[in-house]
């Protein structure tokens, strides 16, 4: 049974907004130590069953164009953004046509899911570490934010997020290849996911190699290096002291789990939930403590007059396509936003709450993403495996950082597929048909002739992902306007975003190791970039074309610092403003460095957990009367 | 070659001879997707009975060879059925030929059934699966696939890492 009516006022411990990967969390770990927590979700819940699942299997399936938000069917009581929002125009520049109402000089480029589960869902998966110098960039090389905590305060937390989100990696390549430190003798939960032939055949060509960013730059010693998933592989029995670790298998069909099988389609979709969603968290709630309700899209967080936040006003819908909403409220003693950077900024904005810092939707960060693609001199077996397996992990450090953006390299392990959207557009090429059905085709191959292309074509086909760091600008924001609502009356975000010199400057160098890495592999060079409708994100710096690809790694807009008048949150994530209100997520990192932040997120949810049921215990301690000194 | 006389009488089994010859794949392998009938309706669907008949007249003139095929709708019809049979995606057709067989829909793309984009040809032709689909197992992904030589693995380099090399110019 649920702990409280259905309808009506109903009061909690904690109330917590949204149920992706971080108010999963929280609510796992609150709920374990007895605190009763709604977990209010915009989105449905249904992708939380197994036929739900296998509905979004097949939306995929169906989907012509294969994007993270593919498999996910359109909410219009919680309108969510897509990468296929954005146009870009011919001759530069782009168009905004979705949720989000754009209005920087350069698009901002990733999506977010709102729905049970929430964009995690459709998460590549990789978790690596934070390096213990991105905590700390403006005191080391003078750009960005500090964070308020450093490596060694989050270290536990990062463990105790591997645990959580179930890791597979190689924690001693981790330590010696990009000097993060661990506790003597630690390994991950399970052991390292097999990297990729197509990684073999990089390290083949690649490690021991020296480029140079410029000519007469420093060079730097190339290493291919495995990369951690959250992703089921082979347990590690050296794990947890020799307990092991057990693996959690899907979510909605009870005793079936499988390890990684190879279905390459991790983002958008894991047919067989190896790859870790925040609904194998939920399934583990105790539901006499966490109550869910989804379809019920917080409109407002309510406070006092003295900063003290109440609980939250929600609008609950029963018909995602023509939504017609009912007001309630809800109470409780803390209230934390869990429902993504951009999100939270939103809630707190629409409130008018924890913003005497002017800060909230300030220093919106994404990982910009800079492609480059090839063809290989042999087939490699592209589009198997994860997405990717590896990468090149040396210029994410270092001194280069005060001058240009530090970068990760993924090495993709599926072909073509975001620079060019292979397979599909090779068949189209070679068929003769180009996008524009208004041009003349070519005359096209057919038969044994196109096969044979196809597969010399494809086979071959490599691409390198470039994630930059992207610095805390005050410049790029979310705000939101009152006069542009969504469905249910809630103003729309509307983004200002664009990249620094820094970061161009750290495209500019990746370009240039590009270059020496397609050399390097004897590999036929592809890399072009241009304006045009499917490459919103270009634009020329010094001299040169780039086109730039968002990651989906939002973050930065509710910034975590070590003093009220000039960030939104505490190093707990709790709002400097409201005592009782938290934000949580990656709206809260000052800094991204070059990781896939999901993990770093994870470890501050789980540290916030800490705090939040610190903060419960005292205020349920029975009140004191009178002096206590001299009592036993 | 006489061509044979066109519009709704054309089977299945012309449609398939027609669709091998396209794609380069047999008719057993055409077969086995599953597919075929769901494609032939869908063509039949999409450009009408009669343009299907004179696509397939137009190969048979052109001796089964696609390249010879010159009448541009009969062509494009051609390009359609083998992207449908490769990708499941039924496509846009060129602007042109959409309105000169006066279809009486939106000229848009679509995938024909969910089944449609795991059964697509595409993935075989690089001894690939579809992506999300037909997973191979594993770490299936480190082994070098058919045609590629083998490469040390990782960790099997413990020794004799070429030095420090200089990319090219």
């Amino acid at each position: 049974m649920s702990p409280a009516p259905r309808h009506g006022r109903a009061r909690y411990d904690v109330i917590v907004v949204g149920a992706g990967l971080s108010g999963s969390l929280v609510a796992k770990e609150l709920g374990d130590k007895g605190w009763r927590v709604l977990v209010l979700e915009a989105g449905t819940g249904t992708l939380g069953s197994w036929p739900g699942h296998l509905g979004a299997l097949d939306t995929y399936y169906a989907a012509l164009a294969k994007v993270p938000n593919s498999p996910y069917r359109p909410n219009a009581a919680a309108p969510s953004p897509d990468v296929l929002d954005l146009t870009g125009l011919p001759s530069g520049g782009y168009r905004s046509h979705g949720y989000f109402l754009q209005q920087g000089p350069l698009p901002y480029g990733s999506d977010y899911l709102r729905a049970g589960g929430g964009t995690v869902l459709h998460w590549l998966g990789l978790t690596p570490r934070m390096h213990p110098e991105d905590f700390r960039t403006r005191r080391t090389y003078g750009y960005g934010r500090d964070w308020p905590i450093g490596y060694d305060d989050l270290e536990p937390h990062y463990r105790a997020a591997e645990r959580a989100l179930g890791v597979a990696g190689d924690a001693a390549e981790q330590a010696d290849a990009i000097g993060l430190p661990f506790p003597d003798g630690y390994v991950y939960p399970m052991r390292a996911i097999p990297r990729s032939y197509v990684d073999d055949v990089f390290a083949s060509r690649l490690d021991g190699a020296a480029v140079r960013e410029t000519p007469g730059a420093p060079a730097t010693t190339l290493r291919v290096v495995g990369v951690p998933h959250a992703r089921n592989g082979t347990p590690d029995p050296r794990y947890d002291g020799g307990r092991g670790y057990r693996p959690v298998g899907a979510a909605g069909l009870p005793n079936y789990g499988e390890r990684c099988v190879g279905n390459a389609s991790c983002v958008p979709i894991c047919p067989v939930q190896a790859k870790y969603t925040p609904l194998k968290t939920q399934a583990s709630w105790d539901r006499r403590r966490v109550r869910l309700l989804t379809q019920a899209v917080v409109s407002r967080v309510l406070a006092d007059g003295t900063g003290r936040a109440l609980g939250v006003e929600y609008l609950e819908y029963e018909d995602p396509a023509a939504p017609a909403p009912t007001t309630r409220t809800a109470e409780a003693d803390i209230v934390v936003l869990a429902a993504h950077a951009i999100e939270n900024a939103r809630l707190l904005l629409v409130s008018g709450l924890g913003n005497h810092s002017d800060q909230v939707g300030r220093n919106l960060m994404d990982h910009p993403v800079l492609l480059g693609w090839g063809l290989l001199d042999h087939p490699v077996g592209p589009f198997r495996g994860p997405a990717s397996t590896a990468g090149l992990e040396c210029f994410r450090t270092g001194p280069a950082r005060r001058s240009r953006s530090p970068f990760r390299i993924e090495i993709s392990n599926w072909g073509w597929s975001w620079p060019e959207g292979s397979p599909g557009s090779d068949v189209a090429r070679l068929l003769g048909m180009g996008a524009d059905p208004a041009q003349p085709r070519g005359k096209g191959l057919f038969g044994p002739r196109l096969r044979a292309a196809l597969g010399r074509e494809i086979g071959r086909q490599v691409s390198v992902q470039f994630l930059m760091e992207q610095e805390a600008e005050e410049r790029n924001r979310v705000t939101v306007d009152r006069r542009r609502p969504d469905r249910l009356g809630i103003p729309r975000p509307v983004l200002t975003y664009d990249l620094s010199d820094r970061v161009k400057s750290g495209m500019a160098a990746a370009k240039a190791v590009s270059d020496q890495i397609f050399r390097l592999l004897d590999a036929e060079d592809r890399t072009a970039y241009g304006p045009g409708p499917l490459s919103p994100g270009w634009f020329r710096f010094e001299g040169r074309d780039f086109t730039f690809n968002g990651a989906g790694h939002g973050g930065g807009t509710h910034v975590m610092g070590d003093a009220p008048g000039t960030s939104v949150v505490d190093s707990w994530q709790r709002c400097w403003d409201h005592p009782n209100l938290y934000a949580v997520g990656c709206g809260s990192m000052p800094s991204m460095g070059t990781s896939n932040p999901s993990l770093t997120m994870a470890a501050l949810a789980l540290r916030s957990s800490e705090r939040i049921h610190r903060d419960l215990t005292a205020a349920h301690r029975p009140a004191a009367v009178g002096p206590q000194e001299g009592r036993p | 070659m006489t061509p044979k006389t066109s519009t709704s009488a054309r089977s299945l089994d012309d449609f398939l001879t027609a669709s091998a010859a396209l794609t380069g794949f047999g008719a057993f392998d055409l077969h086995g997707t599953g597919m075929a009938g769901l494609y032939h309706r869908t063509a039949l669907e999409q450009v009408g009975g009669p343009a299907v008949g004179r696509f397939l007249d137009a190969l048979d003139a052109a001796g089964g060879d696609p390249d010879g095929i010159t009448d541009e709708t009969a062509r494009d019809i051609a390009r359609a059925i083998a992207h449908m049979w490769y990708l499941g995606v039924w496509p846009q057709l060129a602007a042109p030929v959409h309105t000169a067989l006066g279809r009486e829909r939106a000229n848009t793309a679509f995938t024909v059934s969910p089944e449609a984009y795991t059964e697509g040809l595409v993935w075989r032709t690089f001894d690939g699966h579809p992506a999300g689909a037909k997973p191979p197992g594993f770490g299936t992904w480190a082994d070098p696939p058919p045609g590629a030589p083998a490469v040390p693995r990782a960790g099997e380099r413990t020794s004799g890492l070429p030095g420090p090399r200089e990319a090219g110019p």
